[in-house]
Formats: structure tokens, sequence, C-alpha cells
């Protein structure tokens, strides 16, 4: 059994110095949050390409569109109109259609382990491109629920999974989360520098949504490339640092010219839990 | 006639340079415990342009032609002490001072040594000022309260990290009786590792840095432990909030040997059993520090010194995981005079600091461990020449060995990033010259070199991380080398008695690079030496400033102009992995920085009321060709105005009190322009960086100190405080979230962890 994941230590350091902080200030004072009003600048609108290609038989999507001030709602406008395309290894390239507002979908297609991809997204004057490579699937061994192990004051649980991570070749794991139908707003992005080749059970450590006996969880996993790998653990990292360390910037991805958002080609898969 | 006139002045000439000049040396201690005191001032009264400072190890020369003079020594928290010397040969004159400061508001005092001397940008702070300053929780804190200082600026709220002009937080030399302190603090930052019981002198060199200091960029923080009591035996110590402290000291031989040993430990622990959080119950956290020290002196050419420092922090959430950390160092010094003009100092120091992190879940079971181990060794002369020059030269060969991380995972894998081993030396000299009786000149020279040295495998790297060559090298091979000349250079030039105008240069390098993306006091902190990837730091500082001192030397005014340039200075690259990562170095940036700023300070240095005034208006900036476009940025410490008032009122012979106020512009933060939504999550966009700046900073803290019933025997004391009287709430971090209140909008949220006025109480004795 592993349980240790570099990103976790990481976790555990950011944690431990919270806790530290949290018990000098139960102890003589209290820290506290307050909502404050900033002034940020408005910027500019840009053009956000969130593109997905799994080994899943289905409906594949691209979606654009644009960021917002932050001061906003969270509405984004969709962007119409684009062509998008998608070119496999053997330079076979499929259209995608535009069927909601924003939103470019191919039906009954399905990613290959082995295989990059292409995607190609023309729209106001401006070609954008963007090329995933489709990794080996690892497959989801267990899910399993235990008492949280930090701050924990009501029983409550966290979700671990478990997986068998192949040895010589580099994996990298994304992970996603659901409790009763909402997603958890924390990132899980893994590699394997650290435990290359062992099985391994992964804490999906979170504090945003509490987990308790009878709630049902679904997990999603994904095996994806560097490049995406890099992508979301840089958002992880910023996310966990609490605005103390890490600089904030946006995350390296693979489009160019320079776009928000992603191509990620990865598997998936989906398994549930009814929490004990 | 005109003949006879330069016949005269011919005479007069040649038999100023045929009086004979004899030297008048010893050491000066404190009367009552035997401590020599660092930098104590000795002047004689006829010949103005005569004076001295101790040195570093209480011991003083002075060259004078024969006659009878009197002699003033001055030292602040000592009275003053006047002797008559008829000087007739070479003379040894130990002098011992009496504590105690004067209640009388004007005292007329020596000239200031301080205002002729060509040193720039040193700070001292007494450690009767330190003890009546109040601070967090009651814990004397000199890291924190040399912040209070202009031109040295906390890393954040009631943290021990500092920056010194602009300079990077691994850029200051912090010495434990000239032993390196990898990481001064405690808890993260909140405290310092400095016990102030066992702390005799600390001193700031925040530029102008003198050959014999180098290896780090900004600033040596020089801090000396007490040697103990060589006349009595005593025990001290205190009762506080969170912790205790208990210190021994007493005669190993009376007069001759002391021996000195203190401790501190917290006791959060016992608040942890009676949290409702149950795994906060079966938790660990302390911290406790030992300073000991002891030294004899064979004769009055003769005394050697050892003492040591061992400080762990231990926290450990049951079930859970545990971490540890902690500094040791030890230093075993030896003195010698071979003649009244010319001392040296023979040091072997060591110096650990080690991080564990580990699991204490019975279902796993991982332990990563990084350390870094110096082993040095130092020479240090200085050769009184004559009465215009003191030379001072000396080596240095410092070895260190670095392991980035060791990581065990159940008992089948062990990941181990290699270790790293390398020699910095350094060769040093240096002149103090006085050309003219208002002129007075330091400049020297130091040769610094970096070896990084084998077993090991060392890759090069290209733009985007990849390995470009590997090379594997056996044990004791040479990797890269390193050679920097470092010059030094500062005068003063003596307006009038009381008054200089000063200018220093220098060149310092820096050869050991902290990893860390974190602001400040992480226990993480990964340590990498100078490599192929790496090159060694370099700053260039010039500085200028006009120094003061009126009303009979009881005030001090100090302006000081600095600009300085920075190259090879270290960044990261966006997600970059710096925690167990055998290909670290591939995740830097390297660019270059500069700043420059106006520090103004005030100081009132004796009578019942005394403190200072600090005032700093500076920027600072990076330069890096992959962030912000390649254009300048502010460092994230950048910090256009701050202000500090520390004063100290004594009452009457009960009370003290004291009070300080700071403020100061908040640091330069990277905030969102934009947002978006991928992987169903609320994601930020952002432009320039550090382009926002966080609030300001402001706080007032309030102490005082009641003295109890003086007693023949005993003696006791009450230190009470206040920590941000007004309450108010400073920014400790400002983060971003989609709103928990309004549904499909974002807010931004600031955290302060000490928005509430904080009380304490200590109890000290003595006896």
């Amino acid at each position: 059994m592993h349980l240790f994941h570099r990103q976790n230590l990481s976790i555990l350091i950011n944690r431990s110095k919270l806790t530290v902080c949290c018990i000098a200030v139960a102890l003589l004072a209290a820290a506290c949050d307050k909502v404050v009003d900033l002034d940020l600048e408005t910027g500019t609108d840009q053009l956000v390409i969130e593109g997905n290609l799994t080994d899943e038989n289905g409906l594949q999507y691209v979606k654009l569109s644009k960021s917002t001030a932050f001061a906003n709602t969270n509405t984004y406008a969709a962007v119409s109109g684009a062509i998008v395309t998608l070119t496999d290894d053997s330079n076979k390239t499929y259209d995608l259609q535009e069927t909601v507002a924003g939103t470019y979908v191919m039906e009954g297609y399905a990613g290959i382990s082995g295989h990059t991809y292409t995607l190609q997204v023309g729209v106001e004057g401006k070609t954008y491109t963007a090329a995933s490579s489709l990794p080996q699937k690892i497959w989801i061994e267990a899910l399993a629920a235990k008492n949280r192990s930090i701050a924990n004051t009501n029983n409550q649980q966290e979700i671990t999974v478990s997986y068998h991570d192949p040895s010589v070749t580099v994996n990298q794991y994304n992970f996603l989360m659901y409790v009763n139908g909402v997603q958890v707003k924390s990132i899980f992005a893994y590699n394997d520098q650290l435990n290359d080749g062992n099985y391994i059970t992964a804490t999906l450590m979170q504090d945003d949504i509490d987990i308790l006996s009878g709630d049902t969880v679904i997990v999603e996993m994904q095996c994806v490339d560097q490049a995406m790998y890099t992508y979301w653990h840089t958002l992880m990292q910023q996310d966990e640092s609490n605005g103390t360390g890490v600089s904030s910037a946006d995350p390296p991805n693979n489009i160019s010219p320079t776009a928000l958002g992603y191509f990620s080609a990865h598997t998936s898969e989906r398994k549930v839990i009814i929490v004990p | 006639m005109r003949l006879s006139l330069t016949g005269i002045l011919l005479t007069a000439v040649v038999s100023c340079f045929a009086q004979k000049k004899y030297t008048l040396s010893g050491s000066i201690t404190d009367q009552a415990t035997g401590e020599q005191l660092i930098g104590a001032t000795v002047k004689i009264l006829e010949l103005p342009s005569v004076y001295t400072a101790a040195n570093n190890y209480g011991y003083y020369v002075l060259l004078v032609p024969e006659g009878s003079y009197t002699v003033i020594i001055t030292y602040v928290g000592f009275q003053t002490e006047t002797l008559k010397v008829c000087l007739k040969e070479d003379q040894h004159l130990n002098i011992s001072m009496t504590p105690g400061t004067e209640m009388k508001e004007v005292v007329v005092h020596a000239a200031n040594a301080d205002v002729g001397s060509p040193q720039m940008g040193l700070e001292k702070i007494s450690m009767a000022q330190i003890n009546a300053i109040p601070v967090m929780m009651g814990e004397k804190d000199i890291l924190k309260t040399i912040t209070l200082l202009p031109g040295i600026k906390s890393s954040g709220e009631s943290n021990t990290g500092f920056y010194v002009r602009g300079g990077g937080s691994d850029q200051n030399l912090i010495l434990l009786d000239e032993a390196t302190v990898y990481n001064a603090s405690h808890l993260y930052g909140f405290f310092s590792i400095f016990n102030t019981d066992a702390i005799k002198e600390i001193s700031v060199l925040k530029g102008g840095i003198p050959a014999e200091y180098g290896g780090r960029l900004s600033s040596v923080v020089n801090v000396s432990m007490q040697e103990g009591n060589n006349q009595n035996f005593g025990v001290q110590g205190g009762i506080g909030l969170i912790s205790s402290r208990l210190k021994l000291e007493g005669p190993l031989q009376k007069g001759k040997g002391s021996f000195m040993l203190s401790a501190r430990r917290t006791y959060f622990d016992l608040f942890l059993k009676a949290s409702a959080d149950s795994s906060i119950r079966g938790s660990s956290l302390y911290f406790y520090d030992l300073n000991g020290k002891a030294n004899y002196h064979f004769n009055d050419k003769n005394a050697v010194y050892i003492s040591g420092y061992l400080g762990k922090d231990v926290l450990g959430l049951k079930d859970n995981f545990g971490t540890n950390w902690g500094n040791t160092t030890g230093t075993l010094r030896f003195n010698h005079l071979f003649s009244s003009r010319l001392f040296a100092n023979t040091s072997l120091i060591y110096s650990n600091y080690k991080y564990t992190i580990e699991s204490l879940s019975a279902a796993s079971d991982f332990k990563a461990t990084t350390k870094i181990t110096d082993l040095n060794f130092k020479e240090d002369v200085q050769f009184t020449f004559d009465d215009a020059h003191t030379f001072k030269f000396g080596l240095n060969v410092l070895h260190h060995a670095i392991t980035p991380g060791n990581i065990s995972v159940s008992l089948s894998s062990v990941t181990t990033i290699e270790k790293r081993y390398g020699y910095e030396s350094a060769l040093y000299a240096s002149d103090s010259w006085r050309p003219t009786s208002k002129l007075n000149l330091l400049y020297g020279l130091r040769l610094s070199s970096m070896l990084l040295r084998g077993p090991g495998t060392f890759k090069t790297y290209d733009a985007e991380g990849n390995s470009l060559t590997s090379d594997t090298y056996s044990s004791g091979a040479n990797v890269k080398s390193y050679l920097n000349l470092e010059p030094r250079f500062s005068a003063s030039y003596l307006l009038s008695t009381g008054s200089s105008l000063k200018l220093s240069y220098h060149r310092n390098t820096q050869n050991i690079h902290l990893l860390s993306n974190t602001n400040g006091g992480t226990p993480t902190d990964i340590y990498v030496m100078s490599s192929t990837n790496i090159k060694p730091e370099i700053n260039d500082e010039i500085s200028a400033g006009y120094f003061r001192s009126f009303r009979e030397n009881n005030y001090e005014f100090s302006a000081e102009l600095y600009y300085k340039q920075l190259q090879n200075q270290i960044d990261y690259k966006n997600g970059a992995e710096l925690i167990a990562n055998q290909d670290v170095e591939s995740q830097l940036l390297y660019g270059s920085g500069r700043a420059y700023g106006l520090e103004l300070f005030l100081k009132k240095k004796y009578g019942r009321f005394n403190g200072w005034l600090g005032y700093t208006l500076s920027k600072t900036e990076r330069k890096f060709n992959e962030i912000n476009d390649g254009n300048y940025f502010p460092a994230s410490y950048d910090r256009r105005h701050d202000f500090s008032i520390a004063g100290i009122y004594k009452f009457n012979k009960s009370w003290t009190f004291s009070a300080t106020f700071l403020y100061g512009t908040g640091n330069a933060v990277t905030y969102p322009t934009g947002k978006y939504n991928v992987g169903g999550l609320t994601t930020f966009s952002y432009s320039a960086r550090n382009g926002y700046r966080m609030p300001a900073t402001h706080r007032l803290d309030i102490g005082a100190t009641l003295e109890g019933k003086a007693h023949r025997k005993y003696h006791s004391s009450w230190t009470f405080g206040v920590y941000n009287v007004y309450g108010n709430d400073n920014p400790y971090a400002i983060t971003f979230r989609d709103s928990e209140t309004l549904p499909n909008t974002t807010e931004a949220v600031q955290t302060s962890i000490f928005p509430d006025p904080m009380p304490s109480v200590t109890w000290n004795f003595k006896f």
C-alpha cells in the first residue's frame, strides 16, 4: 500500500502551517476572514478554449467562450461561428459541429491510447492549434472512505482512490470528484515521480464539501499527458498556497498562439461510492 | 629669521616623527558578569582623533605617544568610565564597566565614535531595549525587533523572516557565534530561535559590508551568545504565556572562566489537550532551544571559547503526520595575542539544519528528510600597524553537504535525491586607514571561491527544462568552480566633531541559494549550491550617508541612500516542483534585480526616555525574461513607505513603559483581472506579475515592565504587553473564490491572523 504522493506532501506542509496558525490563533486570538472590495482592472475579455477528447465512445466536445472581468457574474459569452477540427495521427481530419452556441461536438468517436491529436480552432481571424497525446489507460481498482484526518469535528470522511501505477512509463493523473452531484472545487493532479510502479492509494484531500455517511460520491479518473499535468498541477499549487506563496499566473498550456484554456486528450473512468 | 622658522618647523616635524608611540590595549568587560563588551568605545580625551572600538572578542588596542591621558570608555547601557593613564611603555589595561543607565535626562557623553567610523549601514540594538520592546505573546525576539529599524523589513505579520534593502530572505547571513543559522525561525516564522536570555549582543550590517564577511548578498546579522558570569553563580528564568525559560551561569574559575546554559520550551501542547477536535487532542506542538557556552582565559594572551545551540520544532497531528525541524550549531574558538598589536582568532564551526516529515497513520508509511551540514574553518587576524593603519586579514574554508531529499515509502522504495558536496572558501584583507584626523577609510578585498564536487550526476537544462547533458562524477571530482573578487570600500569624512559624510561601495557574492516558493519560514526550504546551471548571485551596492550626533551625543541622526544591482537572481517557472525533485534546477528562472532607497533614522540613545524613529522610502524590482514580458516588476516585498517608532520610558524605579508603532506599504501581489470556467471550475486569469498592492499594514504594540522590590539575593519582574492595541485587521493573505453568499459571483477574501488586541504577561526571576 502506498499512500504517498509528492502532491500530498506539499499539501501536508501547507496544511501543517495552517494548523499551526489555527492552533496559535484559537488559543490566543481569532483569525478573521472578511470579504473585501478590490479595485481590479477589467482588462479585455480573452478567448477560452476548453477541448476534451476521451477514450470513451460518445460525444467529444470543444467549448469556446470569453473570459469576463472579476467583478461580473460568472457568465461567460459563448464564441460562435468558429471552425473547429480534430486531426488524428494518420492525418485524418474531423469537423466539429456547433450545436449549442459555443459548444462544438462530434459524436460516435473515441480517442485511442498512444495516439496524438491536434485541435484546430479558426475564430476571429486567427487559427489556434493544440496537440495532446492520449495516455495509456489505468483503471480505478477501488474507491473507499475513511475518517478525515485533519480538522475532523463531525466525522467527516475523505475519499481514497486506489490504482496500479505501471512501472517504467511516466504517468500523470487528474481526478474529479462529485458529492451528491456537485463538483468539488479542488484540483487533484498527481504524477508517479515518487511511487512509480506501485499500487497506490491516494487520498483526495479537500475542504470544499464535507462528506458524510450516506453521501454519493463519484470520482472520475483521467490519465493525462505531461503538458496537461503541468496545467492542472499549476492551478492546484496556486489553489493550495492560499495566497501566501506561489505567484499566481495563467498556467502554461498547449495552445498556440496564446489563449486561455487547454486541449486534453485523456482516458476517462468514473466510479461511484455511497459513503458507509 | 626665515631660515630659523623653517628650522623650528623642521625640528617640530622630526620630533613628532621621533616621538615614540606605545600601545594601550586590553579587554573591556562587564564588571558584574565578566562578559566582554563588543563594540565598547575607547577614547583619549586629550587626543580627539584617537579612539577605537572593542572588536568582536572585546579586545581593543590604541597607539598613543608617551604621556599622561584621560581615557574615556563608553558603552550603551553602562556607566561611562574615565581613567587616568600615564603611558611610558606598552600597557595592558583591562577595563570593567558598571551596568546601569543614568536617570538624569542629559548626561555629557564623549563624542560619538560611530559618526567618525567609516562603517555604514551598521545597526545595533541593546539587549536592554530588546527586552523592553513589546512583542507578540510576550516572547522577546531580536529578529522581530530589528525589523523596526529602517531598511529591514519583516516578511509578514508577526514573522521573523526579514528582507534587507530589497534583498531576499535567503540573502541574510545569520550568524550565531560565527555559525551560520539556516532557518532562524520556530513555528513557521512566528518566533525566532534566539532566546534572549542567552544573547549578549546583536548587530546588523545592512550595507558597507567589510571584507571579513561574505557568502550572502544583503546583510550580516551577528548574534553573540552570553559567556556567563565569571564572578558569581546565578539562576534566572521566566514563565510566559507560551514558554518558560531557565538560565544557569557561573564561574568555572573566578575571573578566568565561566559557563552559561540556557533553555526555553513552549507549552502549546497543554492547550491542545483541551481541544474539542479529537485529531488535535492527541497531537503535539512545541519547540525548544538550548544554548550553552563556556570560556576560559588562560592568561591575558590566550582564551578559549566553546559554544553550541540546539533547537527543534515538533509538530505532530495524531494518526496523520509528524514533522520536526531544527538547527544545531557548535563553535570552538581560540583567541591569541601574539603581541598587543597582533590579535588572532581561530574558529572551528559546525552548523546543521534538518527537516523531517513522516506519516503517523497506521495505513501508510513514509518519511522524507532534507538536511544541510556545514563544517567551517576560519582564521581572522587583526594587526595594528600604526596609529593610522589597522589591517585585518584571514581565510575561511567551508564544506557543505546537502541532502535535498531522502524519501522512504514503506519498506519497498526509497527515493533519494542525490546529495551534493562543495567547498566555499575565501581569503580577505582589509585596511582601516586614517590618513588625516577627519578622513577615515576602510578598504579591502575578498576573494571567494565555490567548488562543487562529486559524486553525483549533474545535468544541464534547456529553457523548457529538458535535460541537455548529463555527466557523472566520482567522489571528490571537481564539477564546477567559480572564483569572484569582491572589492569593499567605505570612507567617512568628519564635517565637525559630531557630524560626518560617508560613502561606500561593495560587491558581495552568494553561492548557496534557498529554493522556496512560499513567503518566509517554511521548514521545507531546499538549499542548492552554485552549479553548472546556477551562477553565483552578485550584488553591487553603493551607499552614501550623513551622520550626526547632537545634544551631547544623546541623539543620533542618520540619512543613508543606497542603490544595489543584483545579478543571477532566481525565480521559479509556473507550476515548479521544488520538493523532492532530482531535476529541481530545471524548474528555475534566472534574472536580475535592482533596489534603491532612502533611510532616515533618529535615535535617542540615553536617558529615561529613549528609542527611535525610522523611515524608509524604497523600491525593489526584479527582471526575468520569462516574467512580465521581460520588464522590471516589483518584488513581492517591495515596500514604498515604511515607518516605525519605538519608545521606552523609565517612569520610576519600578515601572518602565514602552510602545512601538509601525506602518508599511502592502506587499506587491498578483490579483486576477478576469475569470473563466474550465474543467467545471471557476478559474482566474492574471496580467502583470505583482501589479497590485495588499492593503497597508499598521499596528501599535504597548508594553510595561514592573520591577519587583529589590531583595538582597533575589529579584523578580513582570512584563505586560498588548499586541495590536487598536485591533487593526492587518492582511495576511487575500484569496479569490466563488462567493459563498451570492450565487454565480466571485469574491475576494482577506485573512487577518491577529485582528484583535492580544494581551500577554510574563514573570521573570533572577537569583
